[in-house]
């Protein structure tokens, strides 16, 4: 660790000492010109000599006592668990000289698969972070643990003499030592209950399985069983459930190779733009009530083919024109019985009984649905939650605990609740920042970030997983664990807990190849990060057919239909005060800092509406009203709104000042308000369960404006019929075919070149003698998560640059994922495309820079040398791919605490140089230097790029293109395999692999 | 005459005035070229005694230098491994032992105010206990060898090279107090790639490129 001091060293000079001569501006008559260049002379002189000083003094601090295994400077991997929501991925961080600075996934995790999202991925910047409770606070006021202990304590008393009821609130909670601590601490009272909250429930779900399987469980869906995927707006790839998890396993299914041209068929029928219908290979925009007979129509199908046809159909017949789909779909779905899977999001229990119907009939159960060995990454319970808010409503609540969720900001109706809330005797926030909740509650016992304690997880029945701490907690905060603990009357330590209880419960379950003593089982397990044990099956009742009923009907009126939704960067309030993640630009919309209301094409002709309008939106006879920019979504259905949840959270109107503060500068954060509106107010409860569907929705124009900060806007693959030159009308920037052409012809769908790669402008001198870094992405198995986006940034320090610089193009991701529209209405289709430099052989940055700034290595690399750059942005201007960033500001670093999340072995760029992707050329260096000192050749696979590693979906392949045995050498040999832009000549060394889209119909080429 | 005279003393005068120039110019430096900077450290250890005449390997302390980025500065415990029984010169030690037997004695034990220092940062009592309350403090030495931020320099690809030490730290076996040898500047360190890169090291090939992003990342 290094810091600054303020010594003077000998020889340094000091312009205190200098004389100077000073001029009376206010008068010039008295500066004659000879006066005036003396004095300009001097000053600049004065500034040169200046310059000259000496470098500062640094003083470099080696820690007093080394840790054991600590090497300075040198980077450390741990195995971990994500706790970026219950999904609980695995997690590897890698640390450097104590801080934590890199989360990757953790290779062979049996869910997440060496994949990690976006959410996952920013978490360091959250752990720094300045604005999060330094201690614990008592009436709002910070306060010792020791006396907020003791009032707990004593307040607790009371509630066991006077048989009070306490309500524990917490979002899904996976570790069984925390749940078994839990139990302990409520099992003191007459009355007490663990209340799941998640700000996304998936309540339906499980309700439909206790009706139908007599079992409460969330099944744990294997995607990577299922040939045939019907999803009914369940966004899969982006946050439903277990994304991560999913597109591992959707993924392994979507490379089609020349030998067995075989992918898994994949149809998503829902009513606004997700990720997941972006993927499909057929995407149906229905409306919202369409799902319903769509659903029915389709289980009837289904068990007509199954021989057990039923009595009544369970809803209307949809629309005639989906029947034949319907039945196409329902062969398709017959023909991979056992090995299709369908899903659904919708909140109605009796829908989710029709898809477990669906799922029965399939023989899905026990393949591509397991109850045995189900999921825990979603506990919700919709009507407890219901009940809690009666309860408090009533005032019947003695004591209320909240943890990991904001209860006042996630909750509908609980803007009424502040007053209840505040007649409660005691009210515990265990928030690591001020949120509603904690700003009302008694006390605030902050937990420690996810990265400084010790915990577990049991994500699916059978797997367990440590999280272990990588560095002393920052702050004065207490694991939640540990505070239950105290208030039991038994202190202990996270750790101790964790060890007993594993010991106990969790080390007697081991698989009989497990070490056989507990702390070798232990050691194990926190080495690799995870351990599967045996447990128990499930029982499981057998299918009850007569929980099926049939469908009630929606009350569908002519207004608008709003839909709530998580958006892939912002899955839950948590999160809110991340910048990272909040310059994150939704995959699909890419637009980032804020929520806003997405429109169809259709309603927003009708309506007039153009993208940044102001709307106010209104549901039933609530006289709240949200007022949202408009942002018009291709591929919305008509009468749909579509609104993101998780945002105007407490507090985030500390990103007011974020970024360049110039003379133009706009707020990121208007004065007084919060980074976009909360939409949880809109959520109803219905049937026991929290809807995040609305039918009767007024929309009104306010005439006023609000430009969104989008990354892209206008960015289709069509070009305009009047600007367009003869056969030119479409961009061969991604290229399709169908899995029918591919089958024929490998080569289907490649762009037709008129040019001869032969002829070169420059001569072929410069080789590449040791290794040729390259790098295939395979847009088939690409979602467009962006979690490759949050992996650069983190990566390499990317500054976040704030609302006003995004809306002016000057975001400054190095990797950013292109998004492209073709065709319209039923025809759309949408394609994702990372996009960062293509480091060509002929690369017309390196022709114009005047200082030699951008020059190509002896391994094929494109390098930037920010210390020889002058910031001409010649380069910029001449990339065809438009993937250069300049930094037109210093952007701040004044928050020496944040300024911790920065990795040392990135330069951290000043202001009037250019930027863009090294290929993590630092990996690459190190890597080299590894294998050298081991003295053996660099494996194939030991340099990852950061993109690379954490991709969920491994779509990315990165190598030595010299080494003939690499992945790379086989991925370029893939007839899928082109290069963007090539007709330039520029010769990238980044390739990628052709879309393939599994239908029988001609696509349109492109 | 008198003009030629004039003359010649002009000229002495140029060559003095040249030559002194000259001397001036030899030690003139680059802005912020470091060479010869050797700051005052906290505590005034000897490379010359500790590297020179006791001849430990410069990586017995600088233990990270074959495996990371940084040569790295030895912890303060690093030191307590000789120090709790060296406490002071040798000398010193053995001619209070001698009096302590003369006089029929326990010796005392004689500490060096410098070594002194190193027991306060540690937070060590007389009897190099841990002092109760007290938490050890790092000790803040003053960097010598201070590369811009730009500039990505791996200890680890040098030494697992066989770049000796000496190469770019100079006879720090002789320095009492140490000094920066080399410019540190990046022609000096192109320089040394290219040879490398040519003739190698000892007779071995090295793969010293003079890629740009191999120090600029």
């Amino acid at each position: 660790m290094t810091q600054s001091t303020d010594d003077q060293r000998p020889g340094r000079f000091d312009p205190g000492d200098a004389p100077l001569q000073v001029f009376d501006l206010d008068e010039p008559s008295e500066l004659s010109r000879r006066r005036f260049l003396e004095a300009a002379g001097f000053s600049l002189s004065l500034a040169a000599v200046g310059g000259c000083q000496r470098a500062p003094v640094e003083v470099a601090l080696p820690s007093p006592v080394q840790p054991v295994g600590a090497i300075p400077g040198r980077l450390q991997y741990f195995a971990s668990t994500c706790a970026g929501c219950p999904s609980s991925c695995g997690l590897l961080i890698g640390t450097r000289d104590g801080r934590p600075l890199k989360m990757e996934g953790l290779p062979g995790h049996p869910l997440s698969d060496g994949g990690l999202c976006a959410v996952g991925q920013a978490q360091p910047i959250g752990l720094y972070d300045s604005h999060r409770l330094k201690g614990p606070l008592a009436a709002g006021k910070p306060a010792e643990w020791d006396a907020v202990d003791r009032a707990i304590i004593d307040a607790l008393k009371q509630t066991i003499e006077q048989s009070g009821a306490v309500r524990f609130v917490s979002p899904t909670i996976t570790s069984p030592t925390l749940l078994s601590y839990l139990g302990q601490f409520l099992g003191q009272f007459a009355d007490a209950k663990l209340v799941i909250l998640d700000p996304v429930s998936h309540s339906a779900i499980l309700d439909a399985h206790e009706q139908t399987h007599a079992i409460r469980v969330l099944p744990h869906y294997r995607f990577d069983r299922a040939e045939v995927v019907v999803s009914f707006a369940a966004d899969f790839l982006g946050t439903w459930i277990s994304p991560v998890e999913f597109t591992a396993g959707w993924s392994k299914h979507r490379s089609p190779s020349e030998d067995s041209p075989q992918m898994s068929y994949h149809v998503q029928f829902e009513s606004r733009m997700s990720l997941t219908g972006c993927n499909a290979d057929r995407r149906f925009s229905i409306a919202p009530q369409e799902q319903g007979p769509l659903l029915a129509g389709l289980a009837a199908e289904v068990s007509r083919l199954a021989g057990q046809a039923l009595d009544e159909p369970l809803a209307q017949s949809a629309t005639q024109s989906y029947q034949p789909i319907l039945a196409e779909l329902a062969h398709r779905l017959w023909d991979a019985r056992g090995e299709s899977l369908v899903v659904c999001d919708s909140q109605s229990v009796e829908m989710q009984r029709v898809v477990n119907l669906i799922n029965h009939r399939l023989g899905n159960y026990d393949s591509t649905l397991d109850l045995k060995q189900p999921s825990r990454q979603r506990q919700s319970n919709d009507r407890e939650v219901e009940q809690l808010l009666e309860e408090l409503k009533d005032g019947n609540v003695a004591a209320l605990l909240v943890a990991d969720v904001d209860l006042l900001h996630d909750l509908p109706g609980s803007k009424t609740l502040t007053d209840a809330i505040g007649k409660i005797p005691v009210t515990v926030s265990f928030a690591q920042r001020e949120d509603e909740f904690a700003a009302v509650a008694k006390f605030v016992c902050p937990d420690h970030h996810a990265l400084e304690s010790w915990s577990d997880s049991e994500p699916v029945s059978g797997l367990v997983s440590l999280t272990q701490p990588t560095l002393r907690p920052l702050n004065q905060t207490r694991a939640v664990l540990e505070s239950l603990a105290i208030w039991s009357g038994q202190p202990t330590s996270a750790y101790d807990a964790l060890r007993s209880h594993w010991e106990e419960s969790i080390f007697p379950s081991r698989k009989p190849d497990a070490p056989s003593e507990p702390l070798g089982f232990w050691e194990q397990t926190l080495h690799n990060g995870f351990a599967e044990v045996e447990v128990a099956e499930a029982s499981v009742g057998a299918f009850e057919a007569a929980a099926v009923l049939p469908l009630s009907e929606p009350d569908v009126t002519e207004d608008f239909s709003l839909i709530l939704y998580q958006k892939i960067s912002m899955p839950d309030s948590r999160h809110a005060h991340n910048p990272w993640l909040q310059e994150l630009p939704d995959p699909v919309t890419k637009v980032t800092w804020g929520n806003y209301v997405c429109v169809s094409p259709e309603d927003a002709e009708k309506l007039s509406l153009s993208d940044g309008d102001i709307v106010s939106i209104a549901a039933g006879e609530e006289p709240q009203q949200l007022e949202l920019p408009v942002l018009i979504q291709a591929g919305q259905h008509k009468s749909v709104l579509a609104v993101a949840l998780a945002y105007g959270c407490k507090g985030t109107n500390r990103f007011a000042e974020i970024g360049p503060q110039w003379l133009e500068a706009r707020p990121t954060v208007a004065d007084q308000e919060q980074v976009g509106k909360n939409a949880a107010e809109l959520i109803e409860f219905h049937n026991g369960t929290q809807q995040y569907l609305r039918f009767g929705v007024k929309l009104k124009k306010t005439g006023r404006q609000h430009e969104l900060a989008a990354t892209q806007k206008f960015h289709s693959l069509d070009v305009p019929a009047e600007v367009a030159p003869y056969g030119a009308s479409h961009r061969e920037i991604i290229e399709h075919t169908t899995l029918g052409e591919f089958a024929k012809d490998a080569h289907s769908g490649a762009a037709e070149h008129h040019f001869d790669g032969d002829k070169q402008l420059w001569p072929e001198d410069h080789p590449k003698p040791k290794h040729a870094w390259g790098m295939v992405i395979d847009l088939n198995r690409c979602t467009g998560c962006s979690a490759c986006v949050i992996a650069c940034q983190s990566e390499n320090n990317v500054p976040v640059v704030g609302y006003d610089e995004v809306r002016r193009q000057r975001e400054m991701h190095w990797m950013r994922i292109d998004r492209y529209y073709t065709g319209e209405n039923e025809d759309l289709e949408v394609a994702h495309q990372p996009m960062m430099c293509q480091h060509c052989d002929n690369a017309p940055c390196e022709t114009v820079c005047p200082v030699l700034a951008t020059v190509h290595s002896s391994e094929g690399l494109n390098e930037q040398v920010y210390n020889r750059c002058v910031g001409t942005r010649y380069c910029a201007n001449n990339c065809p791919y438009k993937v250069r960033r300049f930094n037109w500001f210093k952007y701040p670093h004044d928050d020496l605490l944040q300024n911790l999340v920065l990795n040392p072995e990135v330069t951290v760029r000043s202001r009037g140089v250019m930027e863009k992707c090294s290929l993590c050329v630092q990996r690459i260096e190190a890597g080299k230097i590894e294998a050298r000192s081991q003295g053996q050749p660099i494996a194939d696979g030991a340099i990852q790029t950061a993109c690379q590693q954490s991709c969920p979906a491994s779509a990315i392949v990165f190598g030595d293109m010299n080494d003939q045995e690499s992945d790379i050498h086989a991925a370029l040999e893939n007839p899928r395999r082109y290069r963007v832009l090539e007709e330039l000549n520029v010769r990238p060394s980044v390739s990628y692999l052709r879309v393939v889209k599994n239908r029988d119909e001609e696509l349109r080429h492109g | 005459m008198q003009q030629r005279i004039i003359t010649v003393i002009l000229l002495i005068g140029l060559c003095l005035g040249l030559s002194l120039l000259a001397s001036a110019m030899a030690t003139w430096r680059m802005p912020d070229n470091q060479q010869g900077y050797a700051p005052e450290q906290p505590i005034a250890y000897s490379h010359r005694l500790h590297a020179g005449d006791l001849q430990i390997d410069c990586q017995f302390c600088h233990s990270a230098a074959s495996s990371s980025r940084h040569a790295g500065i030895p912890s303060s415990d690093a030191c307590m491994k000789c120090h709790r029984y060296v406490t002071a010169p040798f000398d010193q030690m053995q001619h209070e032992m001698r009096m302590a037997d003369e006089e029929g004695r326990k010796a005392k034990t004689i500490v060096s105010p410098e070594l002194q220092k190193l027991y306060d940062y540690l937070a060590l009592d007389e009897n190099f206990e841990q002092i109760q309350g007290a938490e050890p403090k790092a000790i803040p030495w003053v960097r010598v060898h201070n590369l811009p931020d730009f500039a990505c320099f791996n200890h680890q690809a040098h030494v697992g090279a066989g770049v000796a030490c000496q190469t770019c730290h100079g006879p720090v076996e002789s320095m009492e107090r140490v000094r920066q040898y080399a410019t540190l500047s990046m022609g000096w360190c192109v320089n040394c790639h290219r040879d490398a890169a040519h003739d190698g090291i000892d007779g071995h090939a090295v793969d010293a490129t003079t890629d740009c992003s191999v120090c600029h990342h």
